[in-house]
């Protein structure tokens, strides 16, 4: 088999040489029509298409979505500017944070002035009812009822005055005996909310914009309370001056009925006589 | 498809190579050569390209940025243009809010003094020198002068009477009555210099609202309510020291009373015993 390959070759070769014409030929033959020839990149119409096509593409987003998501970020960046520079610009937002750290000082003044001492009494049964007053403890209330029958006396025994008297003197005595212990009850509650705006302010300062209203949600709760507060000392003052308006008419009808007696006693008397 | 044409080539090929040897005058061989590659390039032509379908699908990309991509983009764009529309002229419009910051300027201007004096004015009254002097103390928003206070108070309505002078009930009442006064009286002393820090506090807060942005303002609005539940708790400290004071009175009355009926009934025994010695 090699020998015949061999031998071929031999041929061939021997016929190349005596045949150079028809050899060139083929050659030439072979090598223009050989069908899968190598595409050129620069001069095939499709690659120039594609090309075009890409760039029509590359164009196309350019303008299309590079110019859209252009315009999109310039509105975006126009909302950014207004929010920073007119909603929440950062210097005004500071120097509002700093005021209400210069206002804390104020407000610690006020709640110093509050806690000031102001005991005024000389004698040791007022000086003990007094401090019980002026305590702000709400603990203090139970042993006001014995200072204040210390000092203003207990209600006058069955066959020291008449029922009617006694019972003007106890409701008198009970009225401003609650008055004095919501007295006591009211310092203290205010002692309470003067406290609690306190820390109210220092949420203030370390508030965001955001978080702001949260805080002033509180405070208005807070605002409530105490408005609830200040109408429950005020319902007390009115009661007071209620049971007192009664007192005075109570001492005018006592007096009628005991001027109606004495003139009742002075007829008898006469009549006796 | 591309396996066919090159068997085809081959066979075509060899045809060519076998007529080539076998032709005898140059003449001919050049026109086989000639005939040959004109038949070869007309049997075996180049495998086409699929130009059609690249156009589409440049076309499809170019359909797909110009109808989904453009328009969803032309959305976003008129969706953000409304909002900031929106936030410009709806929610903080700059025209109303530099008109709100005027405005507080405004009120400042108008009301701020005014009130301010009317506040001020002078209401002392008193024209003797002991009076005088206990209305300027009651008066001068000063918690520094508590002893002046007390004495002034003495000199204008009398110490408490010595033991020798006074029954001791006579003398506690009259304690308590001159203690409850005083403690107010300081109490109110220390109000009026909580109510003059209050206003400071008040203006400064307005004086922030005039350059105040919206960011700001809820900073300025819950300083201004934690200010209120202070001021709502000094008046409720007020009305305590008015509830003592109502108080007080009642219960000296009611002690009066009660002494009144312990001096009716020793008088009704004075009066019985008169009676039955005569």
């Amino acid at each position: 088999m090699r020998g015949r390959i061999l031998s071929i070759l031999k041929r061939s070769a021997a016929w190349t040489k005596r045949h150079k014409l028809r050899t060139a030929a083929l050659v030439l033959v072979l090598v223009t029509t050989t069908p899968d020839v190598s595409k050129g990149q620069f001069l095939d119409p499709c690659c120039a298409m594609l090309a075009a096509g890409l760039t029509t593409i590359s164009n196309t987003l350019s303008g299309v979505v590079g110019g859209g998501l252009h315009s999109i970020f310039s509105v975006e960046q126009s909302i950014s500017n207004f929010e920073q520079q007119v909603v929440w610009p950062q210097g005004l937002i500071s120097q509002a944070r700093a005021l209400v750290g210069g206002l804390q000082g104020t407000f610690n003044q006020m709640q110093a002035l509050t806690q000031i001492r102001v005991n005024s009494a000389t004698l040791p049964g007022a000086q003990q009812l007094e401090q019980d007053l002026l305590s702000r403890n709400p603990n203090q209330i139970v042993q006001t009822t014995a200072a204040y029958n210390a000092l203003y006396g207990t209600v006058p025994g069955e066959t020291d005055a008449s029922p009617e008297v006694r019972d003007l003197v106890d409701m008198t005595d009970a009225a401003a005996q609650t008055a004095m212990k919501r007295a006591i009850e009211i310092d203290s509650l205010a002692d309470l909310e003067l406290q609690a705006a306190g820390q109210i302010s220092e949420s203030v300062q370390n508030a965001a914009p955001g978080s702001a209203p949260i805080i002033e949600a509180q405070a208005d709760a807070w605002l409530i309370r105490a408005n609830a507060y200040t109408q429950a000392a005020t319902a007390d003052l009115m009661r007071l001056r209620a049971v007192d308006l009664a007192d005075s008419s109570a001492e005018l009808k006592i007096g009628a009925t005991n001027t109606a007696n004495l003139r009742q006693g002075l007829i008898n008397l006469l009549q006796h006589n | 498809m591309r396996l066919a044409v090159y068997v085809g080539y081959l066979v075509s090929f060899s045809l060519f190579s076998w007529l080539v040897a076998s032709l005898e005058s140059r003449r001919h061989v050049v026109a086989a050569v000639v005939a040959s590659v004109v038949l070869l390039n007309l049997a075996v032509p180049m495998p086409a390209q699929a130009q059609g379908s690249l156009i589409t699908a440049v076309q499809a990309v170019l359909n797909v940025i110009h109808s989904v991509i453009q328009s969803a983009l032309n959305d976003i764009h008129d969706l953000r243009a409304a909002v900031r529309n929106f936030y410009q002229s709806v929610t903080w419009p700059v025209e109303l809010i530099a008109q709100a910051r005027s405005e507080v300027l405004e009120m400042v201007n108008q009301y701020r003094h005014l009130m301010a004096s009317i506040l001020n004015i002078n209401l002392k009254s008193a024209t003797l020198p002991g009076p005088q002097a206990l209305e300027s103390l009651i008066r001068d928003h000063r918690v520094d002068n508590f002893s002046s206070l007390g004495q002034a108070f003495t000199n204008a309505y009398g110490a408490i009477p010595a033991a020798a002078d006074a029954s001791p009930e006579d003398r506690a009442m009259a304690d308590m009555d001159d203690a409850l006064v005083l403690d107010n009286l300081k109490t109110l002393k220390a109000s009026d210099g909580a109510t003059d820090l209050e206003l400071q506090a008040a203006d400064a807060m307005e004086n922030a609202a005039s350059q105040a942005a919206p960011g700001s303002a809820p900073f300025l609005t819950a300083a201004a309510a934690a200010s209120s539940i202070r001021s709502q708790a000094l008046t409720q400290k007020m009305l305590a020291a008015e509830l003592r004071q109502e108080a007080a009175k009642m219960a000296h009355g009611n002690e009066l009373r009660k002494r009144g009926a312990t001096f009716t009934l020793q008088l009704r025994g004075v009066l019985i015993n008169l009676l039955q010695h005569n």
